[in-house]
């Protein structure tokens, strides 16, 4: 009872000498204002993150196997994995063919930077990829609008296409794709489908893609003789098959490819767990970077806490000697000072909570719009992120007001009643 | 020196022993106190007089549990203050004490309420009994209708009245009023001591420190200091008496 008496009054004190001195309380909570920013963007960076991976392995799927030339997780032993051989469709065909455990399997020929023109537009930097059938049976290829082509289609080379959902908005825009006509390379095909939005950060490239069935594209772009490389996808059906799938298809590829059993595998068995690598790799950095320079900010915050603390019990001697003979103990002007110190920073932590917020709110609702891959930004800060913050300002103001709160308990009440 | 007639059998408020003050100042040692013996009994009016330099701000911070003698015995109440810690004398100042200093001393951002709020909320009252004893102390010192103004925004003799109701508000044994005229003009000064007046025939215990004579002329009892020693100690019989109080 007493004690709170003493916490209220001293939360009032600290409000009142915090709006007295409004510039000066700004200008001191800056270095935590910044660090508690840092804590809640990073979270928030984070958050994002895991919701994109988490999309771009839905898109993907999970028990999904790419059976590529290279490899998802990039970076180590790429000039090995340049020097492997291309992964022709004769390969791929028999691959699936012979493949027993599987769900489905698909082959997969792209070619990129290519050029489509429909509607008197010109679209350029897109990609092209030739499927069968079956590619519309797993989760990249499943369709907004129309239908993915058929076996009739792949079998009698129809000049069909299904359009990814950017390049359906940009050729098409308002207007209903289906039926109407594109040009690849001077060849006129139709539009039968367009596959739903998928683009994610990590994924962006999907939806600037035209699938056609693989006949037509080997026509057009000729196949793994021409230095193209097939890829092969695979859906194991459930995440449980993934071993025996994998074993399968390494086994039955190595056998296609003629190695020997001390020679390593050519190809490339990617799964999504290769995302989740890159998002590891790219979270331990934004921690990193983050940790560091939220500790930082928050020395420097400690350090203009201390000093404006420091000044505060300088410029209220007389208050602490009004207090003092009035009866106030020791402990009461320790926890008055903590307590103020811990507020100013909890303020501060509130501003850059606030700040923070409209900034990840404007971020997150105007740039998707210009930029559709970053989607995934959420508009609004983690809760935990923001909990956590306050609860370190709380720390950092009790840690910087405790030297000072010390000082300004030791005072001596004859002395501060004579200061003027 | 005579002695207060009618307080010989009771036990004093005040019982100060032998008490001297002595600082340290460098190699050399400055007696402010050298030997007081002083009673002091309920509901007595005392003034203590003396130049600049007698130690009457010294004994002054002595009685007021400010500052412990380096030597003799202080009892307040029968407790023995010399023995008390900081908080311990805090405590006591909370409960038995009620400053009134020459410069108000408000805190100048509270309202004149949250001013005389403030022993209370170290003694641990709770809000609404706080409230409603503030508002009595402000009431009866007259300042019932400014009760939300700030310092700045009172007059001096306001701004004492205000300090005066912060001093009575927890019914403390002595109210220590430190030249409480000192900065006031002579109107206002006067206004100050009616309350004094009023408040020690309402049975309050006052000791004035001043160097004023009028002023010290409206207590009951003089006690003079020269260098550190009690020079006189006598009954004042040239009160001032204030017109229309009935004694």
């Amino acid at each position: 009872m007493k004690i709170l008496a003493e916490i209220e009054e001293s939360i009032r004190i600290s409000a009142e000498s915090i709006w007295a001195n409004k510039l000066r309380a700004f200008l001191a909570t800056l270095g935590v204002v910044i660090g508690i920013s840092f804590v809640v963007l990073m979270g928030w960076a984070i958050s994002g993150l895991d919701k994109a991976l988490q999309d771009s392995i839905n898109l993907i799927g999970e028990d999904m196997l790419y059976i590529d030339k290279w490899d998802w997780s990039g970076g180590k032993r790429w000039k090995e994995i340049r020097n492997r051989k291309d992964i022709t469709y004769q390969q791929a065909k028999q691959l699936i063919s012979g493949l027993t455990l599987p769900e489905v399997a698909v082959p997969l020929a792209s070619a990129w930077n290519a050029q489509v023109k429909a509607n008197n537009i010109v679209y350029s930097g897109i990609s092209i990829a030739g499927t069968s059938a079956d590619f519309g049976r797993i989760p990249s290829g499943d369709v907004e609008k129309g239908r993915f082509f058929s076996q009739a289609d792949e079998r009698e080379t129809r000049p069909v296409a299904v359009l990814g959902y950017k390049v359906a908005q940009t050729l098409f825009a308002d207007q209903d794709p289906i039926g109407k006509e594109i040009k690849i390379m001077g060849r006129k095909l139709e539009v039968i489908g367009v596959v739903k939005r998928q683009g994610t950060l990590l994924m962006d490239f999907i939806d600037n893609r035209i699938y056609i069935p693989i006949g037509n594209f080997l026509e057009l772009f000729g196949g793994g003789e021409h230095r193209r490389s097939v890829s092969i996808g695979i859906k194991a059906g459930s995440i449980d098959r993934m071993d025996e799938v994998r074993e399968e298809a390494r086994g039955m590829m190595r056998a296609i490819r003629n190695l020997k059993p001390w020679e390593e595998d050519d190809f490339s068995i990617n799964e999504t767990k290769a995302f989740e690598e890159i998002v590891s790799t790219f979270r331990l950095y934004v921690w990193g970077i983050g940790i560091g320079m939220t500790i930082l900010s928050f020395v420097v915050g400690i350090i203009g806490i201390m000093n404006i603390m420091f000044v505060s019990v300088a410029e209220r001697t007389k208050e602490i000697g009004i207090r003092k003979s009035v009866g106030a103990k020791n402990r009461s002007i320790l926890l008055q000072f903590i307590i103020e110190s811990a507020f100013l920073c909890f303020a501060g932590a509130m501003t850059s909570v606030v700040v923070c917020s409209i900034l990840v709110f404007a971020v997150a609702k105007i740039l998707p719009k210009f930029v559709p891959e970053t989607g995934f930004l959420q508009p609004f800060l983690p809760a935990d992120f923001v909990f956590i913050a306050s609860i370190v300002a709380i720390f950092v103001g009790i840690l910087a007001g405790f030297l000072p709160a010390l000082r300004a308990s030791r005072v001596d009440p004859i002395e501060s009643l004579r200061y003027e | 020196m005579e002695k207060n007639n009618n307080s010989q059998d009771r036990q004093p408020l005040i019982d100060l022993q032998h008490i001297s003050r002595v600082y340290q100042v460098g190699i050399e040692q400055v007696f402010a106190l050298r030997d007081i013996n002083l009673k002091i009994y309920k509901n007595e009016y005392v003034a203590i007089m003396g130049p600049s330099g007698s130690g009457k701000s010294t004994l002054m911070n002595i009685i007021g549990c400010l500052d412990t003698p380096t030597g003799g015995a202080y009892y307040l109440k029968g407790i023995n203050v010399g023995e008390l810690d900081d908080d311990e004398l805090a405590e006591i100042r909370n409960k038995e004490i009620g400053f009134v200093f020459q410069m108000f001393n408000l805190l100048p951002r509270a309202s004149a309420l949250k001013n005389v709020e403030l022993p209370l909320i170290y003694a641990g009252v709770p809000k609404h009994i706080r409230l409603e004893r503030a508002m009595n102390a402000l009431n009866a010192v007259g300042m019932g209708d400014r009760i939300n103004h700030k310092p700045n925004e009172l007059s001096g003799g306001q701004k004492q009245k205000v300090a005066i109701a912060r001093a009575l508000v927890t019914n403390p044994s002595i109210i220590l009023a430190d030249e409480p005229t000192g900065n006031l003009d002579s109107k206002s000064g006067e206004d100050i001591m009616r309350i004094f007046h009023k408040l020690w025939l309402e049975g309050n215990t006052i000791v004035l420190v001043t160097h004023e004579r009028d002023i010290a002329l409206h207590a009951q009892r003089i006690v003079r200091l020269r260098d550190g020693l009690i020079e006189s100690d006598e009954m004042n019989h040239h009160r001032f008496v204030f017109e229309g109080v009935n004694e």
